[in-house]
C-alpha cells in the first residue's frame, strides 16, 4: 500500500523499528543537527529521528534522516529493509519501465487546514527552523519539493519541474534559492527573466517518501516527476492544485509555500555545507517571495542533515542517480548492464558493459560524460566488464588492478563542464574528466594477456548456500 | 545590535520564542541569520571566523548564479529592428 504522506511513512518506519522518537527537550542548536549528524554515522540500518519537544517551538516537530539508510530507502520503495543496495537499484529501474503513470488529482488536501496570506506569512512561526552546519549563512530548508512551470510552455505537464533546491530563510516571507545552471528550474527562471516576469513557485515541505526520491532524480527536461512517482509507487501519485499558483503539488505535503521567484533579482546567499562535503557560498542568487503559506495542524518539519559524506542525501540521491543514467545509456547501448553512480551524486560513476567491438567500453564511458546528468557530473568514469558488479567495490578494484593499463586505457578530457559546487573545479564549473577503461580488450584490440581468467569452481554456489546454512545454525 | 558577519546595523529581530527562550536575528545587508543562544563564534562580531566574514565590497562583487539573462526583445521590436538594418 503506497504511502500518501510523510505521516503514513513514519508510521511504517515505526513499525519496523526504523524511527526513534526523541521526547526529551532539545535545543534548536546544536542538538538537532548534531543528532542528525550522528544518525548518519549509524550505518546501513540507521533510523529516522523525530524530535517531539524543541525548546521555543511549542508545537514544532522535526523529522530527520527519513531516507538516511539503505533500510529506510528500501522501506520508501516498500521493499524489505534488508534488501541489498544493488537489488534496490534494480527494482527502482524495473519500476521505471512502467513510466509514465499519470497522477491522480485529489480534493481537500490536508495542508488547507491553516492558511496565512501576504504580510501575515511568517516562516519562523510555522517552521521550527534551525542551523545545520556551524558556518551556514542561516537557517535552511533543504528537503522540500520546489515546483515551477516552463513559462514558454505552461500547459506541458512533463515540463513542470519538481526538484529539491537549497532554500535559505532570509525573512518572514523570503527565501534565497540555488537553482544550479544545469537544473530544469534554471531553464524556467531564464525564460521568465528574459520576459521580465516573476516565476510562480510552490514549495512543498514534508512529503511522502517517493516524492522526495523523484525530486532528487535527474530526469529528462520534459519528463514528469509525478509520472515517475506513479511508476515507483505502482499507483498514481496523489496531487492537488495549489490554491494560489495553480501549480500541481503533492497532495499529502505538510506545508505548502507559494509565491514567486522575483524576476532579475540576485542577492548574496550562503555559505552552506553542501553534499560535496564542503561549504559553498558567496554568490548572488535568486530570491523567493512567499505570498501564501498553507499547513496541516502541527505540521512536521522534515529536514535533511548533510555534511561530510555519507549522510542522508547520499542515500536519497544514490539509486535515483544510477537509474536515469542506466536508462539513458541503454537507449543507445543495450550492452550496458549496470551503473553505480552513487558517489557524490555521480561525480564518480562505475559502468559495467558487454563489449560490442574493440574500443566499445571507452565509447560507453564517453557517453556517460555527455548524458544530461553527466554534463554536470561524471568526472571520473570507470568502465568494467559485464561480469564485474559495479556495486561490489573490491571487484571494481580488481578490474582496475588487472585490466587497466594507464598507457592506453586512460582517456582524459580537458575543460569539461561540471557543477560549480565541485570544490576541485577551476574555475568553478570547469573541470577535466577521465574515463578509465578497465574492461578486457575485445578484438581487434588484443592488448595485454587476458585470455586465461580463473573463475569460481563449478558448484561453488551450492557450497556457498550450504555453508551459510551451517553457520546460521551454529550462531543460533 | 550589529551583524556578526558583515557588521551592518541593518539587523531585524524576526522571531522571539514564546516564553523568551531565544531570539532570531536577521541581517538585511548580508542576510546572515542567527539565534542569540548560539555560540559566540556565530553571534559576536569579534569572535566570528575571519574566513566567513563579509565586506560590502565582497557582497557587491559576488558572482551571480545563475546570471541574469538579457531581456528578450518583443516580436514587434524584432521586426522594427530588422527594418532598421535594411
Amino acid at each position: 500500500m503506497p504511502y500518501d504522506d510523510l505521516r503514513a511513512f513514519l508510521d511504517a518506519l515505526d513499525e519496523q523499528g526504523q524511527l526513534v522518537h526523541i521526547t526529551e527537550p532539545v535545543d534548536p542548536e546544536a542538538d538537532l543537527a548534531v543528532a542528525a549528524n550522528a544518525a548518519a554515522r549509524m550505518g546501513p540500518d540507521a533510523p529516522a529521528l523525530c524530535f517531539e519537544r524543541v525548546t521555543g517551538y511549542p508545537t514544532g516537530r522535526v523529522a530527520v534522516n527519513v531516507h538516511g539508510s539503505w533500510a529506510n530507502h528500501a522501506l520508501a520503495l516498500e521493499l524489505p529493509p534488508t534488501t541489498p543496495v544493488r537489488r534496490q537499484v534494480e527494482e527502482f529501474s524495473r519500476r521505471w519501465e512502467s513510466f509514465p503513470v499519470p497522477p491522480e488529482y485529489r480534493e481537500a488536501p490536508p495542508f488547507l487546514a491553516h492558511t496565512l496570506h501576504g504580510d501575515d506569512v511568517d516562516l519562523y512561526s510555522v517552521l521550527p527552523l534551525f542551523r545545520l552546519n556551524a558556518h551556514d549563512g542561516g537557517f535552511y530548508v533543504d528537503k522540500a519539493a520546489v515546483i515551477t512551470r516552463d513559462p514558454a510552455d505552461p500547459g506541458h505537464f512533463g515540463k513542470q519541474n519538481v526538484g529539491i533546491y537549497r532554500l535559505q530563510c532570509k525573512g518572514r516571507r523570503r527565501f534565497g534559492i540555488q537553482p544550479g545552471s544545469i537544473h530544469d528550474i534554471a531553464r524556467h527562471l531564464r525564460s521568465a527573466e528574459e520576459r521580465g516576469e516573476d516565476l510562480p513557485v510552490a514549495v512543498a515541505l514534508g512529503n511522502d517518501p517517493v516524492i522526495s526520491l523523484v525530486a532528487a532524480t535527474p530526469m529528462a527536461y520534459d519528463e514528469s516527476e509525478y509520472e515517475l512517482a506513479g511508476a515507483l509507487r505502482g499507483a498514481p501519485a496523489p496531487i492537488a492544485r495549489a490554491p494560489l499558483t495553480d501549480l500541481d503539488v503533492p497532495w499529502g505535503c505538510e506545508v505548502l509555500m507559494e509565491g514567486v521567484i522575483k524576476s532579475r533579482v540576485r542577492e548574496i546567499e550562503g555559505p552552506f555545507g553542501e553534499f560535496t562535503g564542503h561549504y559553498s557560498g558567496g554568490r548572488r542568487m535568486p530570491v523567493i517571495r512567499i505570498d501564501r503559506i498553507s499547513y496541516r495542524t502541527d505540521p512536521l518539519f522534515e529536514h535533511l542533515y548533510l555534511g561530510l559524506p555519507w549522510t542522508e542525501i547520499d542515500h536519497l540521491m544514490g539509486p535515483a542517480t544510477c537509474v536515469p543514467l542506466l536508462q539513458q545509456l541503454r537507449a543507445e547501448f543495450p550492452e550496458v548492464v549496470a551503473v553505480n553512480a552513487m558517489y557524490t551524486h555521480g561525480l564518480v560513476a562505475i559502468v559495467s558493459t558487454r563489449s560490442r567491438v574493440g574500443g566499445f567500453a571507452r565509447a560507453v564511458g564517453l557517453r556517460v560524460a555527455t548524458t544530461p546528468h553527466g554534463l554536470g557530473y561524471c568526472k571520473v568514469v570507470i568502465v568494467v566488464d559485464e561480469t564485474v558488479d559495479p556495486f561490489d567495490l573490491p571487484q571494481v578494484m580488481w578490474a582496475l588492478s588487472t585490466k587497466f593499463n594507464p598507457a592506453d586505457d586512460l582517456i582524459q578530457l580537458p575543460v569539461m563542464p561540471i557543477l560549480p559546487l565541485d570544490p576541485s573545479s577551476d574555475p568553478a564549473g570547469i573541470s577535466g574528466k577521465v574515463v578509465l577503461d578497465a574492461t578486457t580488450p575485445t578484438a581487434p584490440d588484443r592488448r595485454g594477456r587476458h585470455t586465461a581468467p580463473v573463475q569460481d569452481l563449478p558448484g561453488t554456489g551450492v557450497w556457498l548456500e550450504k555453508l551459510r546454512g551451517m553457520t546460521d545454525r551454529a550462531r543460533r | 545590535m550589529i551583524c556578526p558577519r558583515c557588521r551592518s546595523k541593518s539587523v531585524e529581530t524576526v522571531k522571539v520564542a514564546p516564553g523568551g527562550a531565544w531570539q532570531v536575528h536577521q541581517c538585511t545587508c548580508c542576510w546572515y541569520g542567527w539565534r542569540n543562544t548560539e555560540p559566540a563564534a556565530r553571534t559576536v562580531p569579534e569572535r566570528f571566523p575571519e574566513e566567513f566574514r563579509l565586506t560590502r565590497q565582497a557582497i557587491t562583487d559576488a558572482p551571480e548564479l545563475p546570471a541574469v539573462p538579457p531581456l528578450a526583445r518583443p516580436v514587434h521590436a524584432d521586426a522594427q529592428g530588422a527594418g532598421d538594418e535594411r
